[in-house]
């Protein structure tokens, strides 16, 4: 029973930041139709830039949020500016190869930069943990799923009270209608995805944090958050929530109960099990197949 | 620059057949050929000899993923899967089952395991479309790459297998591995060919274009994706046995790679998806250069930026790859004045012939030929379909109207099985219909078009008339794709509809009313007893309107009933009888024309004040 909580209560912490990830990639996908495999690589951009900032300018990783959060926001209006912009009118599975090409672009050039070793940002609290009864709560993860939370947070005000808020709710309710009623779609498009991007700016940092990460790991990380988004249901934002946390608590059980070796399983068997037994996801509306658009 | 404008002409046959045969490339491609059979002969620069032998399972890769990717439009981003399923077989077999064999007999093997995994596996993963496929097929090379991990008494895990090593004499270098690769590339090479000629491979190409439409003409879309993915399979897992004996030794993360998978990808994309010989370009462009990466950079972080890079200026700067450019441009540089200058002519109806009947006409029975029973259909909270119930008599031309959203289109789709209905029962003469997929319906009889017509853009006109099917047969999947037979048919119905001088152009670069011609004559291929038309006059102009009047009339007297929805009161007046009016989801009301004008649900619900006032101004 213990275990079982302890089990939860882990799995809800590390839940709290996939939520933040998450959020960003189907917030693209809900506005652009675009799935940015990318979003993984990036994250672990931002991880190695905060654990820079921490290793050469000590730094704290979850005090350097507020550093690789706009950088990361501007890489991402950069990329979208040069690459995906000009996907507009391809089959969708083309922005697939194309983020995925810029994946692989990323992970070489921080293999170049900073090797294919194992790195981890280890501030003074990160093995330290508070007791509660009998359960524990890692202090990194417990400040790590504050500051996710936080960010989260902001990006749920940005979107119900601005202007560019409505304008990227628009876009993804119909992007037609939206440039009808004189929504500059482009840009907006160009800001959402760069505020989807920042989104791995805060938890790039946190995760630095969390987990040793190489260049290589972007591969669990984009499956994991694709396993998140596909089970929310792809574009929805609260789908996001509950998938990601719905999703940390599946990993923690696999790592408890059967074999940590079998955890990385987890979101590809989530992936194909709900694409194929609910492919509209938890949250997802299904969608009309027979009007053309 | 638009893709689809770009891509034109890309997969008509008669360009294949030209691909293969004709100039610029057979010429080519037999020197290639001749080549690659004398290279090893020649020399023994072990170093090219190997670096061919990589093209050449590159190539082997790329042809088959082009079948799956290419002609049916499935982008799978984890075929490197079957290499290494194809791998681990031969590997096991020969090392667990037949204690130190020669790897080579298992080779077969490989093939059928690896076709065995695709036609399970697809026939799952591909109930599913574009983006959710592209991800499955990533996730489903992932968890095989964790099992072979995991499965450690199988696979010895992480520490992979080490084959035995070849056996023959150190005089004959690598010919085993060289020429067994090649001669599996003409394999995959000829099946691809083979597939693009059949039936088969244009219900992939119709699949692609179009999947629910090719469904509603008869094409039973499963049977054949899950041929098209297994076909995609079978080459890439011998091939896997192959290659695994060339390295002899295997493991995970080198077998189920999804750099691979991302090579086939380029290397299709490269030379042209959907042609015949891009893959097999694009593959020996690719692959000397990742080569020449791995040994002057030496390969890893360069070698992902390289191929990223390349990847992603391929995608934005050639989507469409060499050979469909290439192509083109020769094309350019021949160009005569011939059907394409019909683009733009002056369009004149010509007097509707009388069309030969596939069958004598029965004689108009009076007996239900479809009936709707108490039919729901929502979506959320808006009931489309609310109980609706009527029948359509044989031998009658009957029209639905009724006002925007009054659930027209949606009953439409629920008699063809685009949709289901979430309750009620359709009958077709007699029999429950509403549980059979869309393509059996279309073989029972139904035919229908759409209100904004859905030609398969990337075919001629001809084609297109010939891509229905009227039954599934395993044998007729091997047939000609258009047989002499069909195309005299489809020229017969092209000129019932007066489009015959257009047979030989891309169905995309027709106007509207001239594709709804088109789709008329395609949905005749069927020979349906029922054809329903989804607002044939709608946004064409009043000659046309006449003409296709004209034809109903001539169609419904050789035996065809007709269903129809249209909006222009006129026209539905003078053809229609009887005249079902639907609104809100329900049928209100059935009568001749006449007694559908005086009714006052229809004034209130469609026709309104205005209609009734003009009717009285105009008498």
């Amino acid at each position: 029973m213990t275990q079982l909580v302890q089990a939860i209560i882990l799995g809800l912490l590390i839940g709290g930041v996939y939520a933040l990830l998450a959020s960003g990639l189907t917030l693209i996908f809900g506005v652009m139709d675009v799935i940015n495999v990318a979003q993984g690589a990036l994250l672990i951009l931002a991880a190695f830039l905060a654990w820079t900032l921490w290793q050469e300018a000590g730094i704290d990783p979850l005090i350097g949020v507020l550093i690789t959060t706009p950088a990361m926001f501007v890489l991402g209006f950069v990329m979208y500016k040069l690459t995906v912009q000009w996907l507009s009118g391809m089959p969708a599975s083309m922005s697939v190869l194309l983020t995925f090409a810029l994946a692989l672009v990323i992970e070489g050039a921080m293999g170049l930069a900073w090797s294919t070793t194992y790195h981890a940002a280890t501030p003074d609290y990160f093995d330290e943990s508070y007791r509660l009864g009998q359960f524990y709560f890692p202090k990194a993860q417990v400040y790590g799923c504050g500051v996710a939370v936080g960010v989260l947070a902001l990006l749920y005000v940005m979107l119900d009270h601005t202007w560019l808020g409505r304008a990227i709710r628009a876009l993804s309710e119909n992007a037609q209608s939206a440039r009808l009623v004189g929504v500059n779609v482009r840009g907006v498009a160009a800001l959402t995805f760069a505020v989807g991007v920042a989104t791995t700016g805060a938890g790039g940092s946190i995760i630095s944090v969390l987990y040793p990460f190489l260049p290589g790991s972007h591969y669990q990380w984009i499956s994991r958050l694709l396993g998140i988004i596909v089970l929310g249901g792809m574009g929805s934002l609260p789908g996001a929530v509950v998938g990601a946390l719905a999703l940390g608590v599946a990993e923690t059980m696999t790592v408890t109960y059967i074999s940590p070796r079998w955890a990385t399983a987890v979101p590809y068997v989530v992936i194909m099990v709900v694409l194929l037994a609910r492919p509209q996801g938890i949250m997802g509306a299904k969608l009309r197949e027979d009007v053309v658009v | 620059m638009s893709v689809a404008q770009s891509s034109a002409r890309r997969f008509s046959p008669a360009r294949l057949g030209g691909v293969i045969a004709a100039k610029p490339f057979g010429p080519v491609i037999a020197a290639a050929f001749v080549f690659l059979v004398l290279y090893p002969v020649v020399t023994d620069n072990l170093y090219y000899q190997n670096m061919i032998i990589l093209s050449t399972l590159l190539a082997i890769m790329g042809s088959s993923w082009n079948i799956i990717s290419g002609f049916t439009g499935y982008v799978s981003l984890g075929q490197s899967v079957f290499l290494g399923i194809g791998a681990y077989t031969t590997a096991l077999f020969s090392l667990r089952v037949f204690d130190g064999a020669s790897p080579f007999w298992f080779i077969p093997i490989s093939a059928v395991v690896a076709g065995i995994f695709a036609a399970v596996v697809g026939s799952v993963l591909m109930r599913t479309r574009g983006h959710s496929f592209v991800i499955l097929t990533i996730a489903f090379l992932f968890v095989m790459q964790i099992v072979t991990l995991n499965w450690s008494a199988l696979t010895n895990g992480n520490h992979g297998l080490t084959l035995p090593l070849p056996m023959w004499d150190i005089a004959y270098q690598d010919w085993p591995f060289y020429y067994s690769l090649l001669g599996l590339l003409v394999l995959t090479v000829a099946l691809a060919w083979w597939i693009r000629r059949t039936k088969f491979g244009m219900g992939l190409i119709a699949i692609r274009e179009d999947e629910n439409k090719a469904a509603s003409v008869g094409v039973s879309t499963p049977v054949y994706k899950v041929l098209s993915f297994t076909a995609s399979a079978v080459f890439i897992g011998a091939a896997g046995g192959i290659y695994a004996y060339y390295l002899t030794f295997i493991d995970p993360r080198g077998m189920f790679d999804i750099v691979v998978s991302v090579m086939i990808v380029l290397a299709v994309l490269l030379g042209g998806r959907g042609t015949l010989w891009g893959p097999v370009l694009g593959a020996f462009i690719l692959e000397p250069l990742n080569e020449v990466t791995n040994n002057e950079i030496g390969g890893g972080n360069w070698r992902l930026v390289i191929f990223g890079s390349l990847l992603a200026l391929v995608v934005l700067l050639l989507p469409r790859g060499i050979i469909p450019s290439v192509a083109d441009l020769w094309a350019r540089l021949r160009r005569r004045t011939d059907a394409a200058a019909l683009v733009g002519a002056r369009f004149e109806p010509p007097a509707p012939v009388r069309l030969p009947a596939a069958d004598p006409a029965p004689p108009p029975s009076g007996r239900a030929l479809l009936t709707v029973e108490g039919t729901e259909k929502r979506f959320g909270g808006l009931r489309a379909l609310d109980g609706c119930s009527l029948t359509v008599e044989e031998g009658t031309i009957t029209a639905l109207i009724g006002p925007n959203g009054s659930g027209k289109t949606t009953l439409f789709n629920v008699v063809d099985g685009t949709m289901s209905a979430d309750r009620g029962e359709v009958l077709f003469e007699g029999e429950r219909i509403d549980k059979l997929p869309p393509w059996t319906r279309a073989h029972r009889g139904i035919g229908r078009t759409f209100q904004i017509t859905r030609l398969f853009r990337e075919m001629t006109v001809l084609e297109n008339v010939v891509a229905p099917l009227r039954s599934f047969s395993w044998r007729r999947l091997g047939a000609d794709a258009v047989s002499g037979p069909e195309a005299e048919r489809a020229h017969e119905l092209l000129a019932f509809v007066g489009m015959d001088r257009f047979a030989d152009m891309q169905a995309k670069s027709l106007s509207f009313g001239q594709q709804k011609l088109v789709e008329l004559a395609q949905i005749l291929m069927l020979d349906p007893k029922l054809i329903m038309l989804d607002e044939p006059a709608g946004g064409i102009n009043p000659t046309l309107i006449e003409h296709m009047a004209e034809m109903i009339r001539e169609l419904n007297r050789q035996g065809k009933t007709f269903l129809i929805v249209e909006h222009n009161m006129p026209l539905v007046l003078s053809l229609c009888n009887p005249v079902l009016v639907l609104a809100a989801g329900t049928c209100i009301c059935e009568g001749t024309p006449d007694e559908v004008q005086g009714d006052r649900a229809v004034l209130d619900a469609y026709l309104g004040e205005d209609y009734l006032a003009g009717q009285a101004a105009g008498a």
